[in-house]
Formats: structure tokens, C-alpha cells, sequence
């Protein structure tokens, strides 16, 4: 198991935002986190990239103890979220170079895995021109290649296709599925249903809890219902 | 220590990407120190003095005659009492001399009130200057033989800065001022935008630690510190003449002393803001405001009220301002402003340590 939480718990004050959620991902698997907004996904998802430290429970993150080893977890993890795609004022390339120079890889690997990032996403044209010039959706499928640079084994996506059109969002989980099979496991939270379906498995957040976690298509079995949306609806409503 | 350099050089991208505000930084000093040495002068040249002379003596022309070959004054003959006033409140001169009728033989004979000085005061500071200078003139046309009215006499003799040059006062006032704007404002509106775009959070998750994030903001802002330092002195010394009379070593070890302490200020700023612009607004109306108004950059701080002399100490500007005075004019020894150094330092200190504290509580 890539990741496994125990108990996993969260309070800020007198409030809990995360509470005793336990469950594992295995290596290689796509691991969908969903949850309405204040749900505590991003609470979740902080203690696992070592940011945050949980209030009580157990987890760890490729082998690492969230407590105890958050700097070694730190080497074997990707992140991107919606909110950040690159520093717009750098270049293509002096933004590959920084992001895997900060995650410690040496210059000759920059140079070699920079050079076939470039080729995949056929940018070895655009490589001096400005992240701000370039479309949201190149920028999206660039900081999911750059957060992968330094072949982490777990990859965190927090909202990796927010405001992204719906061809390159389905590109984008092709570059997921890629990703994937090399074997790096995949941990994301979306907002969009119809993604959720594309997850190995699935866990649904309500309130600090994890309500449902199964494969898509065992949890619209249990919930009786014949897409995602509904069961996301179900599960929202059931809280209320 | 690699993964850190490469932090530092982001940032030097993104100020060198950033060419306006580079510009402001750079170019901001050097027009202050031009604005501020050839504006903001106590000093009076060419002041419009007005003489009226009813006495017509050789005494009173003579006496005219000084005024007229003196550079501060551009003599205007006036003739009557509407002329005077007319003169006066059109703004075309700014004192009158009258001398009174049979003024020589009166001052010969002892007695007083033979010149009157009318002077506009609706602008007292130059009123009181003109006043001085008429004086100065003044008193070498009285004649020897007139007894002295007191026994006292005061003979004013201006150390360190002889010709009374505001420049003098004007120039660390000025660093104080510009480098705090340079190192507060734009470690904080820097570190409020990694806030703002979401890159913190990415940042933060990499195997960079935080202080990595904190020394590698405020490098780069340090460097252009430095060459402001430079630049500033280096103008005001080719241009004004201001002097380094101490050592140049302590002067730039001071310097960058009060350069941490702004930073400091800078990421205490950025741990309570979200955005750049508050981020802005805070240290322009917080920081900028008070430091140029009580660092004494303006108005002398011994003028000030207690409380606010007191509070003006939480403001670092103040004790640098005080420390370079005694470094650039009077080459005091290190004992004379260890005070005011220690107090930099305590300040950066408590600065640094609940900057870090909430840093941390914001991350951790």
C-alpha cells in the first residue's frame, strides 16, 4: 500500500474537518477524492503531503510516517493544483529547471528528462517562450508533466481541470492513465463527476467522513443510482 | 544547497522579468537624493529683500551697498508705505529693511530703533532665516566702538556640517527611508504573491523547507539593497559633498543591519496578508508613513511630542538615521551609537522570531 490512514484526524479549534478517515491506495492506482467544497479534502490532503500535522490517527505516504518523516515523503511526491499552473514571468524551460532543481534532481537528468517532456507535448518550439503567453490548456498539461518530472511515486492533483475545456481535460486523463501505468499512483480530487469515473476507486467525503469508497461502478451499485453525479447527490443529501 | 540556489535564482527572474518595478527600485533613490538635495533645502539663495531708505546716509548706503553684494539677497529699493504693502502681499518680496530717518547719527549717538525688518511670516521657517541672515549682514556695519548690550556674547561655531546643508541631514533620512521601502514592500508583496497564485502551497509540499523560502525571498532584495546603498552614497557624496568622515566598513555594516530589519518587517507583513495588495497597502500606510515621518527625515523628532518620540522608537529608520549621523558627519567612536545598534538589532530580532512563529503556525 502506497498510502494507508488510520483514524486519520483533523480539528482545528473545536472543529473537526478531517475525521478518523482510514483507507489505503495501492501502488499504480488512480485514487479519486472527491467531496463538496468544506468537505475537508484539502485538509485531507495536506496532511498526507507532509503540510499539515494531523491532530491524531496514523498515515503514511510511500512507506513514510506523516509525523515523523514528512521530509522524506516530500522527495516522493508530486503536487499540482488548479490554482498554481507555473510562474507566468518564466520561460517553459527555466520552469522545468526549477521545479525539478527544487526536488533535487541533477542538472544532466533536467536536461534529458526536460528534453523528452518537451518532446511529448511537442512544446520544443515554445521552450523559451513565456508560460504566460502560452493557453490555459498547454499550461495544465505542462504542470502535470512538470510535477512528475523527478518520477515521484505518488502524484497529487487538486483540481488539476478546473476552467479547462473538455477535450483537453480528456487528454489531460490520458496523460493520467500514462502516469498510471509507468506506475506512479495517482491521488486527485475533481469536481467533476463524469471524471470521477475514469478513478480506479473512488472515496466520497461528507462532513470530515468518508461516506462511500469503491470502484465507480460498485458504488452506483450500492447506491442504486446510474451515474456518479447521483451518487454524489445521495450521499450530499444523506448528510443534510 | 542546490535545490536553494535555484529558489534564489527564481527570484532574481522574476525581478529581472519585472522590468517597471526594477526600474522604481533602481531609479527611485537616485531621484529622491536629487529631489530631496536640491529641493528640500533650509537654506535661502536669492531671497527678494525690499530696503527703504529714509536716512539717505553715506552709513545707509553703504550698508545698502553689502546687501546688494550679498548672494542671498536681491535688492529692491521700495519709496513708500502702499509700496511696501503692495510688495508684501503681491509675494514679490519676502522682507523690508527700513531704514529709519537720521539712522546714523542716531546710532552714533547710542540709541536704538533706527532699522526696522518687516519680514512675511506666513511661511515662518524662511521668515526666521531671512531674519538670521539680514543679522549676520547687519551686525558688521555696526560699528566697534558700539558697546556690546550684554557681556555674553554668543558666537555660534556649526560642527560637522559648517555651511548648515540639509542634504547633510537629508541623505540617511533618505536610505532609511528608501531602503525600507525597497526591502519591506517588496519581500512582502514577493512573498503575498506565491499567497495569491496558489504557488506557496506548491512550494511548501517540495523538499524545500520554509526558511529556504524566507532566506531565498530576502537575497535578492538584499543585492539591490546594496546597490542602492552605493548608489545613494555615491551621488550624494559626488554631487552634495555629504562626507563618510567614519569608517566605510562600519557604515555599510550598519546598513545592512537595518536592511534585515526591514525584511524582517517584510515577512511579518507577508504572514498576516493574503493578497499583494494588502500586502502594499500595509507597508506604504503602516511602514512607509511613519518611517518617513518619524525617522526625522523632516521634521527634527525632539520636536515631537513625548508619546510619539517614544513610539518612534519601534520604528527602526529612527536609530539608523541616528547611527549614520555619527558615522557620514562626526566619526564618532563605535561607543556612541552601540545604544541605537543594539536597539536595531533588538527589534530585528522580535521581528524575525514572531514572523517565523507565525510562519510556521500557518504551515505546519
Amino acid at each position: 500500500m502506497i498510502i494507508k490512514t488510520e483514524k486519520l484526524t483533523r480539528q482545528f479549534g473545536s472543529f473537526t474537518a478531517v475525521d478518523a478517515i482510514s483507507f489505503s491506495v495501492s501502488e499504480g492506482e488512480i485514487f479519486g477524492f472527491l467531496g463538496a467544497n468544506g468537505a475537508g479534502k484539502t485538509t485531507a490532503m495536506k496532511m498526507l503531503c507532509g503540510l499539515l500535522l494531523p491532530t491524531s490517527g496514523t498515515a503514511s505516504v510511500a512507506g513514510f510516517d506523516v509525523y515523523t518523516q514528512s521530509e522524506k515523503i516530500k522527495l516522493n511526491i508530486g503536487y499540482m493544483s488548479q490554482k498554481f499552473s507555473l510562474f507566468t514571468d518564466l520561460t517553459v524551460w527555466e520552469n522545468i529547471e526549477f521545479y525539478a532543481g527544487i526536488y533535487k534532481m541533477k542538472p544532466k537528468r533536467i536536461k534529458v528528462h526536460g528534453a523528452k517532456l518537451l518532446q511529448e507535448l511537442e512544446l520544443e518550439q515554445q521552450k523559451r517562450r513565456l508560460i504566460g503567453t502560452l493557453p490555459l490548456g498547454i499550461r495544465q498539461k505542462l504542470a502535470f508533466s512538470i510535477a512528475i518530472i523527478h518520477e515521484p511515486r505518488v502524484v497529487f492533483l487538486d483540481e488539476p481541470t478546473g476552467g479547462v475545456d473538455p477535450i483537453t481535460r480528456r487528454r489531460f486523463w490520458e496523460m493520467i492513465y500514462d502516469a498510471s501505468a509507468r506506475g506512479i499512483t495517482v491521488f486527485v480530487t475533481t469536481h467533476y463527476m463524469d471524471e470521477a469515473e475514469y478513478c480506479d476507486r473512488v472515496s466520497m467525503m461528507v462532513d470530515g467522513s468518508i461516506m462511500g469508497l469503491d470502484s465507480p461502478a460498485r458504488l452506483k451499485a450500492q447506491f442504486d443510482s446510474k451515474t456518479m453525479y447521483d451518487v454524489f447527490l445521495k450521499l450530499a443529501r444523506k448528510a443534510v | 544547497m542546490k535545490h536553494f540556489k535555484i529558489f534564489v535564482w527564481k527570484e532574481f527572474l522574476h525581478i529581472w522579468r519585472d522590468k517597471k518595478t526594477l526600474m522604481i527600485i533602481i531609479l527611485l533613490p537616485i531621484i529622491e537624493v536629487l529631489l530631496f538635495g536640491f529641493v528640500l533645502t533650509s537654506e535661502i539663495n536669492n531671497v527678494s529683500l525690499g530696503i527703504k531708505d529714509l536716512d539717505n546716509s553715506l552709513w545707509s548706503k553703504n550698508l545698502i551697498l553689502k546687501f546688494h553684494n550679498s548672494e542671498y539677497f536681491q535688492v529692491r529699493m521700495l519709496h513708500s508705505a502702499p509700496e511696501v504693502e503692495n510688495a508684501l502681499q503681491s509675494n514679490s518680496i519676502k522682507a523690508v529693511l527700513e531704514i529709519k530717518p537720521d539712522a546714523e547719527r542716531k546710532m552714533r549717538a547710542g540709541e536704538s530703533g533706527i532699522i526696522q525688518l518687516l519680514l512675511d511670516a506666513s511661511d515662518p521657517n524662511i521668515a526666521r532665516t531671512i531674519e538670521v541672515y539680514v543679522n549676520n549682514i547687519m551686525a558688521s556695519s555696526l560699528p566697534r566702538a558700539q558697546p556690546a548690550q550684554s557681556y555674553l556674547s554668543i558666537i555660534p561655531l556649526m560642527y560637522y556640517n559648517q555651511e548648515l546643508k540639509s542634504v547633510f541631514k537629508s541623505v540617511p533620512g533618505l536610505m532609511a527611508v528608501v531602503l525600507m521601502l525597497i526591502c519591506a514592500m517588496m519581500t512582502s508583496v514577493s512573498l503575498a504573491r506565491e499567497k495569491e497564485t496558489g504557488s506557496m502551497n506548491v512550494l511548501l509540499i517540495s523538499p524545500l523547507k520554509p526558511w529556504h523560502i524566507v532566506i531565498g525571498k530576502m537575497i535578492p532584495y538584499m543585492a539591490i539593497s546594496i546597490v542602492n546603498i552605493l548608489m545613494i552614497t555615491a551621488l550624494s557624496y559626488f554631487v552634495f559633498g555629504v562626507p563618510i568622515r567614519g569608517s566605510l566598513l562600519l557604515f555599510f555594516f550598519f546598513s545592512i543591519l537595518y536592511v534585515i530589519s526591514a525584511l524582517s518587517f517584510g515577512l511579518l507583513i507577508s504572514t498576516i496578508v493574503q493578497t499583494q495588495q494588502i500586502a502594499m497597502m500595509i507597508s506604504l500606510a503602516g511602514l512607509m508613513l511613519p518611517t518617513t515621518l518619524l525617522s526625522g527625515l523632516i521634521y527634527p523628532i525632539r520636536n515631537m511630542p513625548g508619546w510619539l518620540q517614544r513610539f518612534s522608537g519601534i520604528f527602526p529608520a529612527r536609530w539608523f538615521v541616528e547611527i549614520l549621523s555619527h558615522i557620514m558627519l562626526k566619526d564618532s567612536p563605535v561607543s556612541y551609537y552601540l545604544q541605537p545598534a543594539g536597539i536595531i538589532l533588538l527589534i530585528t530580532l522580535i521581528l524575525l522570531v514572531i514572523a517565523t512563529k507565525r510562519f510556521k503556525l500557518r504551515y505546519d
